[in-house]
């Protein structure tokens, strides 16, 4: 078990709760359902029975209330006393998966999806099928119909080209390329690669990487998920060039190695990752480079462990500001989670959706042509959950847009 | 021994009043620990009483063993100008408590229809506002607590003399329109507005629809009046109808609101009153509704005081009324049946709008009753209400009708 | 698959429940029900028997008749955000939870209403009707997550109820649910009512009468002008007695609030950060609205050249309205802020006659420091409703005890300024044993025979509000039938 401060494993991060109840409203699952006890007030509450010994952790109704949270700590933001939420609720995971293991199915998941060797076979029969265009068709609500509907938002364009020289020495960075977005959305890394090279970065390749073990400290599984931030910690080495990712979830738990870990080389390492859009944005946040003017209605979609989690607001909407034409529209609640968060998705399949229909409901009143958002379960959730609804909204990332701006500008060989 | 050699054993000679016409012993307390002695010993003696305060408003003429009035319960035992907040006794005329309000800069923000000497606890036992209720609200805001003495003679206080005020149930607002029927009000807390330093009256004559159409050009152009008040010709004494708009608070207020008057009045020309006007204007308003033998209040939403006006005109006839058409409320004087008065009440049920009979002879007034005409469960909560605050129905109150 | 929730099997009467509202709606498993053991104010815990969450008025309809049928007692809730463990069950009582009772029934612009259901979050109306130039003034401190059905149990206030008044002000009608199962309709859109005010009566109630289950609401114009002002003090008293001097001077601005140095403290280490000075013994928040701009203008520049002769040591104004909203969002989320302090925290809401501000405060801290506590002042200056929070940790039983006492001897010091001992949270169960020094045994037994009359068997929310063992017997108790 990690050993926080005060040696009591995360838990302490709760203690400055003082139930205002000013997080409620800002939590999905407690908007889905109005039940306390989906709440973050009632989880820290089940939190704190669980570490008082009050509740145990093989308490299958405390387990059910706190599997049943999005993980998208929404409520952190808007909290006064600002409690540590997340970090409660990882400790809690990490006692019910000790307790009770790891459901088969999660187990399955993680196995197929960020396994090294057969991750590699399950996204290359993914990518196949994707392109029959079979699973486009199928989409739907039903588990597997919407399976299929997250497969076929993964989808995304096919140009191989590469950015144009830039004369100033270019800064180096270092490309994370994880699991899933490695193997469905190799189209965004292509598209990072190449708008940081338009702004002035060389951004390398970096032998050695694997997952980044987010999926599985979600999971409870914190050992694990040390496991693999350890090997990445050593991959990425000692240097200081940003390491540079495009998928929040990711993203979010790099930042926190050092916490995770507990040691200063994890903290060295956290304190280099840089989302690609604050790399793009620039320290003085002046945006990248200006595209090409795109006429489109795009909606922004924060993702979760971008916005809450990492804090990163702005830099997305510089993106966006450097694209001519190119309109945000404003959904109401769009800072709302979708329902993805990470294999909740798959495994709370109930209320995911629930928290899903929200969002769809009111992107189907406001019908942007494109929801932007920067996470690989974030795009497959909306996409899937918009293909369901039968609405023609696309999703995409938001470097895939401003590549496309430069794709138009010329700045492309 | 008769009741008035009791009561007068009880309270002494000074509480002796002489009686009226229909010659029912009348009694006037001293102070409200009389008033509970009274009480308490006629639920005994099981003495029906009636309530009377300065005697100006409802008709001294419910039949009862005993008359008991408040009017030498006159005292103001507080005013605190800078808590904006005072404490008086419910005999008290409310010409009287202005006129001590006003030397220490205060000022209550309610002018009830009614004769200058109407008492206190008559305002707030039959809660008639009048036109300032559009600027400040019905009575029920003015008020901070009450202390009242039930049908068996138990004193009670609720709320208290601070502005807010959330301990325990709402008493206050129970008695606030209760028409005496759950006990007599002996003193009561209220909330002050400092003395307005700048106040005018203007008026606009014209035909009704114009004059509604520039009330609500008024409202909508943001302004803020202490009152706007439509008033039929002969209440006015006027040939035509009156929109009358009084415009209270500091000086600069005042004057945004009188620049924004004159473009929101329609074509129409607003003659501003001197102030000896204005104040007659005003009163005339009040006093004309205790002239006639009938008065009644109804209150609908703004968008429907039009249709209720012609109703009213078409059932009735539009001898005097006078109408706050924002805040929804009209008031009525004249003459009427029971009979027409009943149809009415239930006429403006079916639109969701209550009547309450504020004054009327005693044979009209008991049979149409202050109240009527009831929503879903409401007549057994009130039956409740009179059982418990007067468990003896010592206290002859017409609540409903029969 | 995964385990389904309990391994015991449902109670018949959660079975009962289940087949009105369905089973996911009906908590029965303790780590559901110690979630609703607690409101805002954690000092008090009561674990319901059974949680119930209707999500129609039909439901909730079913479900109170049921529980009438089975003379069980009950307790309705809202969001859960109450400051006096008044919406707390305990044993054998079940929790009905309103809050998927959400739905705005009916916007009416032209007459200034609307018809909500009990659930609806109170910012979300406003923010509903602020399209229509409209909003529902009264703003508790907790709006962006109590609801209406909770604002109108509690009467709840805020800071801008100085000018717009409180919640009692705002409500035109109800539609409740009495205990028995019977629906009543009280009051008219038009605001008169049928017979004697029992929606006034109804407001503030504290879910003792009933359960409100349709409340039309009176919607405000938003003012058209507003100017907010910021000034700090270097001592308590001078602020109070800038408080004292704008009432005087009979100017009743939107909102007048105070927060003292360990508020300001707390709420400048928080993400609402507003940019009071740290410095500052205490800071006042003004607020002056109005139609016209030039008017609202010359009053606010009245207000700070009072503020100043008190002995402000700066007075500024927000110079836009996104720095308006940041002065706002710090005082209104201070009390969450809190947490920042220490771990626990008891909250008062006491009430005092405005010329008695500066006198009352320095005796507050006077008595704090006597005990050696932490206590901060966030409150509603203009209407002399304070809120003295007590931090402490209640893992020590020494200081708990000190905190009881302090809490006391604040209580006395207020009621003996001519105060009460809570303006806007409601007695619950927190201020239950303040009620005796306020009111004799008479007026506690008018209060519970008033209470009988709506709920005769007392069924809705058992034991709160009057503490029964103070009241005089009243003899005649029943409700006609």
């Amino acid at each position: 078990m990690r050993e926080g401060k005060e040696g009591r494993g995360g838990f302490e991060g709760l203690d400055a709760c003082v139930h205002c109840g000013f997080c409620l409203q800002a939590c999905p699952t407690f908007l889905a359902t109005g039940d306390e006890a989906d709440s973050p007030r009632g989880r820290i509450e089940l939190m704190r029975a669980l570490e008082r010994g009050d509740l145990t952790a093989s308490d299958p109704a405390l387990a059910y209330h706190l599997d049943r949270c999005l993980g998208c700590r929404g409520c952190e933001p808007v909290c006064p006393s600002g409690v540590q939420y997340g970090i409660g609720l990882e400790a809690a995971r990490q006692r019910i998966a000790e307790a009770r293991g790891v459901s088969r199915l999660a187990r399955l998941a993680l196995w197929a999806l960020t396994s090294p060797k057969v991750s590699r076979v399950v996204y290359w029969f993914a990518r196949g099928f994707r392109a029959t265009g079979i699973p486009r068709r199928l989409a739907g609500w039903g588990r597997l119909r919407f399976a299929m509907g997250m497969l076929a938002a993964t989808q995304g364009g096919e140009m191989r080209t590469k950015a144009r020289k830039v004369l100033s020495p270019p800064s180096p960075a270092l490309l994370f390329r994880g699991c899933v977005q490695q193997g469905l959305f190799s189209h965004v890394h292509d598209a990072t690669v190449r708008t940081l090279g338009v702004n002035g970065y060389q951004v390398g390749e970096v032998k050695g990487q694997v997952c980044c073990g987010a999926l599985h400290a979600h999971a409870g599984l914190l050992d694990e998920a040390r496991a693999l931030a350890r090997v990445n910690v050593a991959a990425f080495g000692e240097g200081d060039e940003p390491i540079v990712v495009n998928s929040a979830g990711c993203g979010a738990l790099m930042k926190e190695y050092g916490h995770l870990l507990c040691h200063e080389q994890g903290e060295r390492f956290g304190a280099r990752v840089r989302d690609v859009t604050e790399l793009l944005a620039g320290d003085a946040m002046r945006g990248p480079i200006g595209g090409a003017p795109l006429d489109m209605h795009v909606a922004y979609d924060p993702p979760c462990h971008l916005l809450h989690a990492q804090g990163v607001a702005v830099p997305p909407l510089r993106l966006f500001a450097a694209i001519p034409l190119l309109e945000l529209v404003s959904v109401p609640g769009a800072a709302e989670c979708c329902g993805s968060a990470g294999l909740f998705t798959l495994l709370e399949p109930e209320m995911s959706r629930a928290v899903l229909a929200a969002k769809i409901e009111r992107l189907r009143e406001t019908a942007p042509q494109v929801v932007a958002t920067g996470n690989p379960g974030c795009q497959m959730q909306i996409g899937a959950g918009l293909a369901a609804a039968g609405v023609a909204t696309r999703v995409r990332h938001p470097v895939e847009l401003l590549d496309d701006a430069y794709r138009a500008a010329g700045r492309y060989e | 021994m008769t009741i008035l050699e009791k009561v007068t054993a009880l309270l002494g000679e000074g509480a002796v009043l002489e009686a009226g016409t229909d010659r029912v012993p009348r009694f006037a307390p001293g102070s409200p620990d009389a008033v509970a002695l009274l009480l308490g010993t006629a639920h005994q003696e099981g003495w029906r009483v009636r309530i009377e305060g300065a005697g100006t408003w409802l008709q001294s003429d419910a039949p009862a063993d005993l008359a008991l009035t408040t009017r030498r319960l006159d005292r103001i035992p507080a005013i605190e100008p800078p808590d904006l907040t005072a404490t008086a006794e419910a005999g008290i005329g409310l010409d009287q408590l202005r006129q001590q309000l006003a030397d220490r800069g205060a000022w209550l923000g309610i002018d009830p229809p009614g004769l200058a000497g109407r008492t206190l606890g008559s305002v707030v036992a039959t809660a008639s506002a009048g036109p300032l209720r559009h600027g400040f609200g019905p009575i029920k805001d003015h008020l901070l607590g009450v202390t009242f003495v039930t049908g068996d003679g138990r004193m009670v206080q609720s709320g208290g003399r601070v502005m807010k005020n959330v301990a325990g149930y709402d008493l206050t607002r129970l008695q606030a329109g209760g028409f005496g029927a759950f006990g007599v009000i002996v003193l009561v807390h209220l909330r002050l507005r400092t003395l307005p330093r700048a106040d005018v009256t203007y008026l606009l004559e014209g035909a009704r629809e114009d004059l509604t159409q520039v009330g609500e050009d008024v409202a909508a152009a943001g302004l803020t009046p202490a009152a706007l008040e439509l008033v039929s010709p002969a209440l006015a004494r006027r040939d035509r109808w009156v929109l009358g708009v009084r415009l209270a608070g500091s000086p600069a207020l005042v004057a945004a609101d009188e620049a924004g008057l004159g473009a929101a009045s329609g074509g129409g020309r607003f003659t501003p009153l001197r102030a000896e006007e204005a104040h007659a204007f005003w009163m005339r308003l009040a006093e004309g509704f205790a002239v006639r033998p009938v008065t009644f209040r109804i209150g609908g939403v703004p968008s429907a005081s039009d249709e209720l006006l012609d109703l009213l005109q078409h059932q009735l006839g539009d001898e005097w009324i006078s109408a706050s058409p924002a805040a929804g409320s009209i008031r009525w004087t004249g003459e009427a049946s029971i009979d027409r008065l009943q149809r009415l009440r239930r006429t403006l049920a079916g639109l969701e709008v209550p009547l309450t009979l504020e004054r009327a002879p005693w044979p009209l007034r008991s049979a149409v009753g202050h109240f009527g005409a009831y929503r879903e469960g409401v007549g057994p909560l009130v039956t409740g209400l009179r059982r418990t605050f007067d468990p003896g129905a010592a206290l002859v109150v017409a609540t409903e009708g029969e | 698959m995964r385990l389904l929730y309990s391994m015991t099997a449902p109670s018949p009467l959660a079975r009962d429940l289940a087949a009105i509202v369905g089973a996911k709606h009906v908590r029965e498993a303790l780590a559901a029900r110690v979630t609703y053991a607690m409101d805002g104010l954690p000092t008090h815990r009561r674990v319901p028997d059974l949680v119930v969450l209707p999500g129609t008025r039909e439901e909730l309809i079913a479900v109170v008749r049921l529980l009438a049928a089975l003379d069980v007692p009950f307790v309705p809730r809202g969001a859960g955000t109450g400051l006096s463990g008044g919406a707390l069950a305990g044993e054998g009582t079940v929790l009905i939870v309103l809050t998927r009772l959400n739905r705005i029934v009916r916007i009416d612009r032209a007459n200034r209403l609307a018809v909500v259901e009990p659930g609806v979050v109170n910012a979300k109306l406003t923010a509903a009707t602020k399209p229509l130039g409209l909003h529902y003034a009264p703003d508790p401190s907790s709006q962006t997550a109590c609801t209406i059905g909770g604002n109108v149990a509690e009467n709840a206030g805020g800071p801008h109820c100085l000018k717009y008044g409180v919640t009692a002000n705002h409500i035109l009608a109800l539609e409740v649910l009495l205990a028995d199962g019977s629906l009543v309709e009280l009051g008219s859109p038009g605001g008169e009512t049928w017979g004697p005010d029992l929606v006034g009566v109804f407001v503030g109630s504290e879910g003792n009468f009933g359960v409100a289950t349709r409340i039309t609401v009176r919607l405000t114009p938003v003012p058209r002008a507003v100017r907010t002002l910021l000034a700090d003090f270097t001592s308590i008293r001078t602020a109070g007695e800038g408080v004292s001097a704008i009432i005087a001077a009979g100017i009743v601005p939107a909102a007048l609030e105070m927060m003292d140095q360990s508020c300001i403290r707390a709420v400048e280490d928080s993400v609402y950060a507003a940019g009071y000075p740290r410095d500052a013994a205490a800071v006042l928040l003004v607020e002056i609205d109005g139609r016209n701009a030039d008017a609202v203008v010359a009053e606010a520049d009245a207000v700070a050249d009072l503020l100043r002769t008190a002995g402000a040591r700066t007075v500024r104004t927000a110079a836009s309205e996104a720095e308006r909203e940041r002065l706002w969002q710090g005082r209104k989320k201070a009390f969450g802020a809190m947490g920042r302090l220490s771990r626990d925290l008891v909250v008062q809401d006491a009430v005092v006659p405005r010329s008695a501000l500066p006198d009352v405060l320095e005796t507050i801290y006077g008595i704090a420091q006597r005990y050696g506590l932490v206590v901060s002042n966030v409150f509603h200056a203009g209407d002399g409703n304070l809120h003295p929070n007590i931090s402490f940790d209640a893992t020590d039983p020494a200081l708990k005890q000190r905190v009881e006492a302090a809490s006391a001897e604040i209580m006395s010091t207020c009621i003996a300024a001519g105060g009460t001992i809570t303006g806007e949270h409601g007695v619950g169960l927190d201020k239950l044993r303040y009620m005796p020094l306020i009111f004799d045994a008479e007026s506690l037994g008018a209060m519970q025979a008033l209470r009988r009359v709506f709920d005769p068997e007392e069924r809705v929310n058992p034991g709160k509000v009057v503490p029964v063992h103070a009241c005089r017997e009243w003899a005649s108790l029943a409700r006609a039938s």
